[in-house]
């Protein structure tokens, strides 16, 4: 090659000749200075450095992030599937990447595509983490006029947004959940395939599910031709649905663009996690309360009352193991649902709020305070009720331990303010709310599940605010139980049957889907515990949903595993 | 920009443009912007709409800057400034869009100087260069020209050799301008020349390999799709379109663009001892 083609910037001529021919408009030598340093300081000197790094305020990604973020720039040109395992932060390489063409100038316009629950989220994240300035799509007037937005790949592919996004040519396109665009005759894979795009990075943590197809419709949307023509791709790389052949080579096409971290890899490490079971006895008064609200729902239940009904009542049981406090509002509530039907009010549940009047002190609550300031470290106690939450609050200032509260109706800045009270003045934070992934409390190492939701989602998200990449010290957590209750089952299983605390359950969301319910756990768990006659029972159906969850643990962790030989070329152990 | 330096780039920078100067420690300052700052600092389009029709003392707006995070400032709501921080990139920004073209005399040092004798200055055009080598990979080079407008000399590092002298805007009294003899248009033709062949001479291995690594990916492409007379008119632009994008992604070039530009007036009899590099192409 002789020579490059040149661009030579000569619009500035013009105006020039103008300052000299009005003799007027010109600048002073001290801003001309400015100017010129300004220009040197935003210069990039080379290639291959990763000028992002220094501007990055608050924040420093982990060496595997980094190194990604280098190969993707480096070796991959900007054309790369980001395939690291959950909660390895895939949302940090990506973000890296688009700050780093930023700055240099190669991206100006870039469109990241999001299942639509999680368009705030990134957001969020490249504003705050990165400074990156972009916008959540809401109108449609924002394709023409917003350079960086996060759309919701559903609202894209739909007319009228469609066929403005078709005729845009992006600079960066993100696709996160990318495992979304694995059938190559859906309208997501052909909308993404339209797509005009430079740079294109797909985000995922499954690849490859259910079969090899999967990976070639993958990496033809980011390079066509990669793994050749599809007939050539089956001849020469598939021997069976899931089950390939030429492993090595086809490994070796796959890794130059794709790029998949994984926890075992010895430079990422996680800290542990303990867990402690804080037993917990209630008081006769208190005994006596639970006692009441079983017999008054298994009554209801014997009497035929409508299910949905009576699955709200099985809340009103979870809530007195919480507190008397979240119990009395669902109850007053029934009171006030009794009084518009009938003259009076139905004998059972005067009988139940007399019960609660009765309980004057409460076991959980000195409980906490006992372990609080026994702890006289960070803690972060959730639960799962706002009335427990103001009891709380309210006990911990009587005994003069600093405490903030955070729920998810506050507005962004009152949750960003009692996060930074939490951080510098508070000991403690009583939460309602995990708060989204964005939420990170790395300094805290200390967590109390005053009550358990029955969601693992739930629970999987509190830990995980915590017990996360870039935490450098153990985590306990402290699971409260009342003895002889329903929450004693519900620790059970998610302790003892499924070990839910200690270990990191890899990928939660697909073990669950994986478990084809037509309900929720948390349904099932209310209909196991409305339908059993006694302990005995709750016991022996708690076990075979336990069996059935770790079942499907196992499929997912096969399937895991088969995709970790095929990608990475792990051998079996 | 490490903090120290982007403290003193802030202070000087509000200082050049006006901005009142509240409060000044170590670790913070306090500032109330002047207009023209404020303009392209806060973004209040609506606001300065709004003053402009309705003829209103405009209010410019105060803010406080801290340039470490441990060391922000008490009970004052401030904000950190470091490189990369989004006011920094906009104070950046505007001290770029502001600082564009000079006409300058150097200043009189009053030496050798009778006071009926007037003397001359000599003109030089200079101009600070931004170079961008670009594929899928970029970076950037400034070169600083000058070109003297008698002689044609060309210096590189112009901008450097003028740094320390002392310069103002109007014409001293006593002193007159040597008429230039190359128009600016040509002088900047002359330097353009120079350019390309700074640019031609270089390494260019960069845009070799970028070259390369296109051609391997438009065969790529050729071979992943079917033969023309096999494919459908989708397929068709579909693999139009790839190559398109292929192409923006790899194709190799270089962007000249202008940082600033001046009119300099150089004192003849310190001018410059060094001799100018000669035009590396003739």
């Amino acid at each position: 090659m002789k020579s490059v083609p040149i661009r030579m910037d000569r619009r500035w001529l013009n105006t020039f000749q103008n300052h000299m021919e009005t003799d007027s408009g010109w600048s002073t030598w001290e801003r001309f200075q400015l100017a010129l340093e300004a220009a040197e300081s935003q210069i990039i000197p080379d290639f291959d450095t990763l000028q992002c790094l220094r501007s990055l305020q608050g924040f420093e990604p982990l060496p595997h992030q980094i190194k990604t973020a280098r190969r993707v720039l480096g070796d991959m040109r900007g054309r790369a599937i980001l395939a690291d395992e959950v909660g390895l932060g895939k949302t940090i390489e990506a973000g890296l990447i688009l700050k780093e063409y930023m700055i240099r100038g190669l991206v100006k316009n870039a469109l990241i595509l999001v299942p639509s629950s999680l368009v705030l989220q990134w957001t969020r994240e490249l504003n705050q983490k990165f400074q990156i300035p972009a916008v959540a799509h809401k109108k449609e007037w924002m394709w023409d006029h917003c350079d960086l937005l996060v759309a919701s790949i559903d609202t894209a592919k739909r007319n009228p947004h469609r066929s403005k996004v078709l005729s845009k040519h992006y600079d960066l396109l993100i696709v996160d959940e990318a495992h979304k665009l694995k059938n190559r005759r859906t309208k997501n894979w052909q909308f993404i395939n339209e797509l005009q795009k430079k740079y294109a990075l797909l985000l995922t943590a499954t690849p490859v599910q259910n079969d090899l197809h999967e990976l070639y419709n993958l990496v033809t949307l980011l390079k066509p031709g990669q793994l050749g023509q599809q007939t050539a791709f089956s001849t020469n790389y598939v021997a069976g649905k899931r089950k390939p052949k030429n492993e090595a080579q086809l490994r070796k096409e796959v890794q130059q663009v794709m790029i998949r971290n994984k926890r075992s890899d010895g430079h990422i490490s996680f800290t542990e996690r303990k867990v402690q079971t804080i037993p917990i006895t209630l008081s006769p008064p208190e005994r006596e309360l639970y006692e009441g609200i079983t017999r008054f729902i298994r009554d209801q239940y014997r009497q035929g009352m409508g299910l949905k009904n009576l699955l709200s009542l099985i809340t009103l049981q979870k809530e007195v193991c919480s507190s008397r406090d979240a119990a009395f509002l669902t109850l007053f509530k029934l009171f006030q649902k009794g009084e518009q039907g009938k003259e009076e009010l139905s004998p059972e549940v005067h009988h139940l709020v007399d019960l609660l009047r009765r309980v004057k002190q409460q076991s959980k609550v000195e409980k906490a305070i006992q372990l609080i300031q026994s702890i006289d470290e960070k803690v972060i106690l959730f639960t799962e009720y706002r009335a427990t939450q103001d009891l709380l609050l309210r006990s911990l200032t009587a005994k003069k331990i600093p405490a903030v509260p955070y729920r998810g109706g506050f507005q962004r800045n009152k949750k960003d303010w009692m996060m930074e009270l939490f951080r510098n003045r508070a000991q403690v934070m009583v939460a309602t709310e995990a708060g989204g992934e964005g939420v990170n409390l790395q300094f805290c190492h200390h967590i109390i599940n005053y009550d358990l939701p029955w969601n693992p989602m739930r629970v999987e998200q509190r830990i995980g605010r915590v017990h996360r990449l870039g935490q450098t010290k153990d985590v306990t957590i402290y699971n409260f139980a009342t003895a002889d209750t329903i929450e004693d089952h519900i620790l059970w299983l998610l302790h003892e049957k499924i070990d839910m605390f200690r270990t990191v359950i890899g990928d939660l969301e697909t073990i669950l889907e994986q478990l084809e319910l037509k309900e929720g756990v948390e349904q099932n768990l209310k209909r196991i515990m409305l339908e059993s006659g006694d302990d005995e029972e709750i016991r022996h159906r708690l076990t075979g949903l336990g069996d059935h969850i770790r079942r499907a643990r196992e499929e997912v962790e096969t399937e895991n595993h088969r995709r970790d030989v095929l990608l990475d070329g792990t051998q079996s152990s | 920009m490490e903090p120290n330096q982007v403290k003193s780039f802030t202070e000087r920078f509000l200082k050049a443009y006006d901005c009142r100067i509240i409060e000044q420690t170590p670790d913070y300052l306090q500032t109330q912007l002047s207009v023209k700052t404020d303009k392209d600092l806060v973004h209040r389009p609506f606001y300065w709409m709004y003053v402009e029709k309705m003829g209103i003392k405009p209010q410019p707006v105060t803010l406080t800057f801290a340039f470490e995070p441990d060391k922000a400032p008490p009970k004052i709501r401030s904000e950190l400034l470091s490189f990369g921080s989004p006011r920094f990139s906009q104070i950046l920004k505007s001290a770029q869009k502001n600082g564009r073209f000079v006409r300058l005399y150097e200043n009189d040092s009053g030496r050798l100087r009778r006071r009926d004798e007037s003397k001359p200055y000599t003109p030089w055009l200079g101009v600070n260069y931004k170079l961008s080598y670009i594929c899928d990979q970029k970076k950037d080079e400034i070169i600083q020209l000058g070109i003297h407008l008698r002689t044609g000399d060309l210096l590189q590092g112009f901008f450097d050799r003028i740094r320390n002298r002392e310069w103002s805007s109007k014409l001293p009294t006593h002193r007159h301008i040597i008429p230039a003899l190359i128009s600016v248009p040509e002088a900047v033709g002359e330097m353009e020349y120079f350019l390309q062949g700074i640019i031609e001479q270089q390494d260019l291995s960069w845009a070799r390999s970028a070259e390369e690594r296109m051609k391997q990916e438009l065969a790529r492409l050729d071979a992943y799709y079917p033969e023309e007379w096999r494919m459908s008119d989708e397929l068709h632009s579909e693999k139009r379109q790839r190559i398109r994008e292929t192409i923006r992604q790899y194709h190799p070039k270089v962007e000249v663009e202008v940082i600033n530009a001046g009119l300099f007036y150089l004192d003849e009899d310190v001018s410059f001892h060094l001799t100018p590099k000669k035009h590396p192409i003739s």
